[in-house]
């Protein structure tokens, strides 16, 4: 069986899984399908069909991802890429959050030619509850397939901001700054073309001329090079902006960046670039999704820089869940327990079981559906003493305020504005 | 009784009554947030309710969730008619009930309940509460059980003398059977046969026991 046929068959037995149990609420699944045109210079613009498979367990603790594309064109069905990724995080203590993330990835460059990468990284997160944050993470890459790059060492560093609510008139807007620095060895051979094969062409002579002239291209490769090829440390460093708007059915997303590094590096079309997408949801789990812009070179893939632009039509088969953030945050099914237990002076205890989470908040129609803040009795511990008459009530809860939703174990029912809350019955 | 003692008892009364006059500030500086046309539409709903001698908390409560989940003057103003037109039902399935009673059972109705369905509830022993009833069956219909299914098995379960700790264990049993992905009226259907019950102990004199017996031999 080929190599297609193989990857249609688990994409297809993956999205027919949730249909299984409980398993549903944590999967989310997605098909692409429309018109995508790629240009890189050298080769004239294709225009082609493409699909993109996209399946995510998420757990407490750990999210794994499956996505890829394919792309259909002259009849034939050709793989154009695949990535599975695995996260796991810590739980939030102090606003400090650990994470680490693995990827093992497939490209193709034209269709033709592959590349396979390995990644591991860890971030250290620090969260201003669900507003904004920053981080620090570093790691290793190792590409195969790539004849010119050994392994590469990444930091980066970033910072996001969150603006907004959804459920506001001018929705939420997310702004991400990221800061990358990849260095690696990169083997150049004279028969190369472009900058990569001057640094071998160089004699020793050249390079001191070069070095006196203090150009801040510097090229550092081995004194002696073997048949015509070179081994010199590459470092370039990207600087991106991304800007996310979710505002009702509506999601823009829009980025620019900027690479630093000295010419043997970094190609003049890698320089600078801007892209755009929007999805426009028609209902939760259909979208039309619209796009283009420039991405840069990916050097440590053997990608080419391109320009890009695409449309088409974005299937889910569970509903999809909005990660404009760039770090998990707690979700609502943390929440272990909720429980309503007797206080003195007929005070109600209101006790909620939930780990790595720094707020917990209650409202309802006891508060006038003014938020209230539980008190941490310990490590996954919150409470709250209510002076709860007799009768029902309306209850809603929410972590590190995040969305309100009612609270879990507990009967709910519509509340007349297109939400839900609990039913906390207080006995006679 | 001296000068001091009036002054005393005066004093505690103002101090006992200040945090239930704190709230009723703070509730109405909430509502400022409804714009003046909005907000004097609420007014004349809770007034109606006043007149009628239905509970307006309730109304209150719901102006108050709009305002939070920032729903449009419009809308608020519906959500708040509607549960006035609720309550108003309620009290004429149940005749004069008290507020959580008549809260509960315009939260049955608000999930889809029909008016006659209540009935039942009517005529209740005397301390025999049926807010728990009343929550189940509202949750029952709001996950995805049909209306006459989740009316009938309710009712069943209260004639038959079942006590809150049965509707809170068919409400456990059904809502973890859908959350398995079974279908919501399949799920009431089965667990329903399961519901441990207790002969009613309401309905006229009973039987001594063994009596049906001795008759029937």
């Amino acid at each position: 069986m080929n190599e297609p046929k193989v990857a249609i068959l688990v994409f297809t037995a993956a999205l027919t899984l949730p249909a299984y149990g409980g398993l549903a609420a944590q999967i989310a699944s997605k098909i692409e399908a429309g018109q995508y045109s790629v240009s890189d210079g050298a080769v004239p613009s294709s225009s082609v069909l493409r699909l993109t498979p996209n399946i995510q367990y998420t757990f407490p603790h750990a999210t794994i991802t499956a996505r890829g594309s394919a792309f259909l064109s002259d009849q034939q069905l050709q793989i154009a890429d695949g990535i599975v990724s695995g996260t796991f995080t810590s739980p939030t203590v102090y606003g400090v959050r650990a994470e680490m993330i693995g990827n093992a990835s497939r490209a193709m460059d034209d269709r033709s030619l592959g590349t396979d990468q390995v990644d591991v990284q860890t971030r250290v997160h620090v969260l201003f509850r669900t507003h904004g944050g920053m981080w620090l993470g570093g790691g290793v890459a190792r590409p195969w397939r790539v004849a010119v790059v050994s392994s590469a060492e990444v930091t980066d560093v970033g910072a996001w901001g969150k603006l907004g609510d959804v459920t506001t008139k001018f929705g939420m807007a997310t702004l991400t700054t990221t800061f990358t620095n990849f260095s690696f060895s990169k083997t150049a051979s004279v028969h190369d073309t472009g900058s990569a094969s001057l640094s071998c062409a160089m004699t020793p002579a050249s390079v001191a001329s070069v070095m006196s002239l203090g150009s801040e291209a510097r090229p550092v490769f081995s004194e002696s090079p073997v048949a015509g090829a070179c081994a010199r440390q590459s470092r370039f460093s990207d600087l991106e902006a991304m800007l996310r708007w979710e505002v009702g059915a509506l999601e823009l997303s829009a980025a620019m960046g900027h690479r630093f590094g000295d010419s043997y590096d970094v190609t003049p079309d890698s320089r600078r670039w801007t892209s755009a997408n929007a999805t426009l949801w028609l209902n939760e789990r259909v979208a039309i999704i619209g796009g283009g812009g420039r991405q840069p070179a990916l050097p440590l893939r053997g990608l080419p820089a391109r320009t890009f632009w695409m449309t088409g039509l974005q299937l889910a088969y569970a509903p999809i869940s909005k990660t404009a953030v760039p770090v998990a945050l707690p979700h609502t099914v943390l929440v272990k327990s909720f429980e309503m237990k007797p206080g003195a002076s007929g005070m109600q205890k209101i006790v909620i079981r939930v780990g790595g989470v720094e707020t917990v908040d209650v409202m309802g129609d006891f508060s006038d559906w003014s938020p209230l803040t539980l008190i941490r009795r310990g490590r996954d511990l919150w409470e709250l003493a209510l002076p709860l008459s007799a009768g029902v009530h309306q209850i809603n809860v929410r972590v590190d305020g995040g969305q309100w939703v009612p609270p879990p174990g507990m009967p709910l029912m519509r509340d007349g504005f297109n939400g839900e809350v609990g039913l906390l019955v207080v006995p006679k | 009784m001296s000068r001091s003692r009036v002054v005393g008892l005066a004093a505690l009364l103002l101090v006992v009554s200040l945090p239930l006059r704190a709230q009723e500030p703070e509730q109405q500086d909430r509502m400022a947030k409804l714009d003046i046309k909005t907000r004097g539409a609420v007014e004349l709903l809770v007034d109606s309710a006043v007149a009628e001698g239905l509970p307006t908390q309730p109304l209150r409560s719901i102006a108050l969730l709009g305002i939070t989940r920032k729903a449009d003057g419009r809308q608020i103003v519906a959500a708040v008619r509607r549960e006035l037109i609720l309550l108003r039902t309620a009290r004429t399935a149940l005749g004069r009930v008290d507020e959580t009673e008549l809260t509960a059972a315009a939260a049955v109705l608000e999930a889809g309940a029909k008016p006659t369905q209540l009935a039942t509830f009517k005529n209740k022993q005397r301390g025999r509460s049926d807010l728990q009833a009343f929550t189940v069956w509202a949750d029952l219909i709001t996950r995805g059980v049909p209306g006459e299914d989740a009316s009938s098995a309710i009712t069943r379960l209260w004639d038959e003398g079942a006590d809150d700790a049965t509707f809170v264990s068919l409400w456990n049993n059904v809502q973890s059977d859908i959350l398995r992905g079974l279908n919501p009226g399949t799920a009431l259907q089965n667990r329903i046969r399961e519901a441990p019950l207790r002969p009613p102990t309401t309905k006229g004199p009973q039987t001594p026991e063994g009596q049906e017996n001795a008759r029937s031999e």
